[in-house]
């Protein structure tokens, strides 16, 4: 056991001691939340360019309406009241008569003015939309602009406009017009958690609220440090065996070590690789979490849960890769066996979102009691609300534990035969069949 | 008493037999050289012996014990090709092999070696930064600073300048008058014939030759002839009792038909051109190297440019 501490020791230091892992260690989990600190950094960096918008209204009921409503928008919003600084852009209504006898030739003039810079875009709206049910197509409102889809001036004017069409409507209905207004109030939905007693008072405690923290942020989070886990201790491992084998240090080693102490040795080395990183975020992670009065949002229990998963994923992809590694005679070798040896880790990264939204959901319980996905999953599911019951993640962690051992088991036997061979190119027929009788 | 023991030992790799039913004796304290062609064996023998591959049948002992793993803590093993971490420090990675080795604190022993090598003021670079020769010599310290009974070197001079390749030679030389075991393989028969007790031959998977130098030459009997001559080895063409000759430019050296005697060749080489020199001798461990190893060539050239 002493000569594998002694490998483990050599593959730590030789991992840890470099500037390498320190830069990594702080770039990894910036470049894994880029988009969310892009997010935060420039929100509020909008375009402030005005946007000039015609209304073609055939219907002759709203344009009006969203002319007054840019006015009023243009004279709260556009500034920042108190630096006097412009905020948002202005939008300059320009309202054109409809061309009945043409309408194909005046979209196509409009669309030029768009094209030509001179208009942001244009509406039309068509002349049946206060009563849609009579006449679908005569109710159509149409946005035309460059990125139509993705324009917020398109959700501004449909607001505007279908404010001033639901007004119209239950006034004809003969609502009051003082009475329009509370029924049109639309109430939100809040978000809370569940309400529970307090054990030592005995007092019922009122539920919190839910917070997109909570609810997304944690278990992405979650997800992304065992993804993180997995790149720093386990994949390295597939070019570092490579590497050994096609410099022939393998067979130095092997002169004092057994094939599996060695495969073992640089295994354990990445599982200590993967633990200092896992440790050095956790307690960032709980320091920035209480500074920011976060800490209550933290799901502390899991903590535990995250180390052992983390220990026996790395031993499961650490098997695989090692003997992966073995077998490859260059680097091309390695960069084609990368992607099979990731997809334990991408796909639960795609599921992220349905399994978030229904942990406890029929599939995403199957999925995550599934050796290869346990670990990234069974977390994914315990840090989202509302949490799995207590047996699945020790299943779970049952399950992975003896797959963990068949991977490392099967790995020992292909790295046994395949680290001295030389230019015998990785196929998977020779890699089952090494498996299977060593 | 013999340090290593092997006793009818197989290994195929697929359909191929790389060493088949092999026998060998290494007695304790001796220099044993593993001689033979590209792919006859060497390699894979020694890799046995370091327990790195095991036998598919027959069995090997080492200090008297069936090979399991452990005994190779008392082995020091230079492969053919060196293997060092690039971007370890040398003195760092001469220990951690070191210590990989029986667990023992190499540290004095590796400065030791270092100072020994000319390599003390390499000890705090990378290997990155070492020449061939340098890498070499820091592999040779690797192989011998944990103190091994037996070292094992393969192709141990490859790669390194005369003054180099005199310092390893010696160095084994005085491991061995200090009772280490040596094997060590070899392409250069000049070497295998000043420094070995024992060499043995390995060809095509089977051993052709095994005892000491004396032993081997004795199987061929004198039936070599060394002559320096005037006019040079053309006009050695087709001399009757010859069967081979081996032209080394101001030497040339004739391999006599058996029962053949050499004063009738001497004098009908006296009547094609002057002799300067004349010695009836043992074949050399190249001559008989080129005998096993490449016998057909025999019959194609005649007069052949060594």
């Amino acid at each position: 056991m002493w000569k594998v501490l002694k490998l483990v020791r050599r593959e730590y230091r030789a991992s840890v001691k470099t500037k390498g892992f320190i830069i990594g260690l702080c770039l990894a989990p910036v470049i894994m939340s880029g988009s969310l600190i892009a997010m935060v950094l420039f929100r509020g960096k909008v375009d402030t360019a005005d946007k000039r918008i015609a209304v073609v209204d055939r219907s002759g009921v709203a344009a009006e309406v969203v002319l007054a409503s840019a006015e009023t928008r243009n004279a709260e919003v556009v500034f920042d009241k108190v630096r006097g600084k412009k905020v948002k852009p202005a939008y300059h209504i320009e309202i054109a008569a409809p061309d009945d006898t043409d309408p194909a030739a005046q979209r196509l003039a409009l669309s030029d003015r768009v094209r030509s810079r001179d208009l942001h875009a244009f509406v039309e709206i068509g002349p049946g939309v206060l009563a849609p049910q009579d006449d679908p197509d005569a109710a159509r409102i149409t946005y035309h602009a460059e990125n139509a889809a993705i324009d917020e001036v398109r959700g501004w004017l449909s607001g505007q406009i279908n404010g001033r069409l639901r007004y119209l409507r239950l006034t004809s209905a003969g609502v009051d017009e003082s009475e329009v207004g509370e029924v049109l109030t639309w109430l939100p939905v809040e978000s809370m958690g569940l309400a529970s007693r307090d054990e030592d008072t005995g007092q019922v405690k009122e539920a919190q609220h839910s917070s997109e923290m909570e609810a997304v942020l944690v278990p992405i989070f979650t997800l992304f440090l065992m993804f993180l886990m997995v790149m720093m201790g386990a994949m390295p491992l597939l070019n570092a065996v490579m590497e050994e084998k096609t410099q022939r240090i393998a067979e130095v080693i092997l002169g004092s070590v057994r094939p599996f102490q060695f495969m073992l040795g640089k295994i354990l080395g990445g599982v200590a690789v993967s633990l200092t990183g896992l440790s050095v975020y956790a307690i960032l992670g709980v320091i920035v979490a209480s500074r920011m009065g976060f800490t209550d949002k933290i799901p502390l229990h899991t903590l535990p849960w995250i180390y052992a998963y983390a220990v026996l994923m790395i031993f499961m992809l650490g098997g695989v890769l090692a003997a992966l590694g073995a077998v490859c005679n260059d680097a091309k070798d390695a960069q084609n066996l990368t992607f099979p040896a990731i997809i334990p880790i991408m796909i639960p990264m795609f599921l992220l979102v349905p399994i978030i939204e229904a942990p406890t959901s029929a599939f995403a319980t199957g999925l995550s009691l599934f050796p290869p996905f346990t670990p990234m999953l069974m977390l994914l599911r315990m840090s989202a609300h509302p949490g799995i019951p207590l047996w699945q993640p020790w299943v779970g962690l049952l399950g992975v534990s003896l797959f963990a051992m068949l991977a490392v088991w099967a790995g020992g036997r292909i790295f046994r035969v395949a680290i001295l061979m030389q230019g015998q190119p990785p196929k998977l027929g020779l890699l089952l069949r090494w498996a299977i009788r060593g | 008493m013999h340090t290593v023991e092997i006793r009818n030992i197989t290994k195929t790799f697929g359909d191929v037999i790389a060493v088949n039913d092999l026998s060998l004796n290494v007695p304790q304290g001796s220099i044993y050289g593993f001689i033979g062609p590209n792919g006859a064996g060497k390699t894979t023998t020694l890799r046995m012996i370091m327990s790195i591959f095991y036998p598919d049948s027959g069995t090997i002992s080492v200090f008297g014990e069936q090979l399991h793993g452990a005994c190779t803590d008392r082995i020091g093993y230079l492969p053919e090709e060196r293997g060092l971490y690039r971007k370890m420090k040398v003195r760092e990675l001469l220990q951690f092999y070191g210590e990989l080795k029986n667990g023992l604190d190499v540290k004095q022993e590796v400065d030791r070696w270092l100072t020994k090598l000319d390599l003390s003021d390499w000890g705090d670079k990378k290997v990155d930064a070492l020449s061939k020769g340098m890498s070499q010599k820091v592999q040779f310290i690797a192989t011998v600073v944990s103190r091994p009974a037996l070292i094992i070197l393969d192709e141990p001079f490859t790669g390194l300048d005369p003054v180099n390749a005199d310092l390893i030679r010696e160095t084994v030389l005085e491991l061995q008058s200090q009772g280490t075991t040596v094997i060590f393989s070899t392409h250069d028969m000049s070497v295998a014939e000043r420094m070995c007790d024992f060499i043995f031959m390995i060809h095509r998977g089977r051993k052709v030759l095994d005892g000491t130098l004396g032993d081997i030459q004795g199987q061929y009997g004198s039936d070599t002839l060394r002559v320096r001559i005037e006019d040079g080895a053309p006009v050695l063409q087709k001399l009757e009792g010859v069967e081979k000759v081996a032209n080394f430019g101001r030497l040339q050296e004739l391999r006599l038909t058996r029962g053949y005697d050499p004063q009738q060749v001497l004098a009908a080489m006296m009547t094609r051109t002057r002799i300067a020199s004349f010695e009836v001798a043992k074949p050399s461990l190249h001559d008989i190297f080129i005998r096993i190893a490449r016998p057909e060539t025999e019959e194609e050239s005649h007069v052949e440019s060594a």
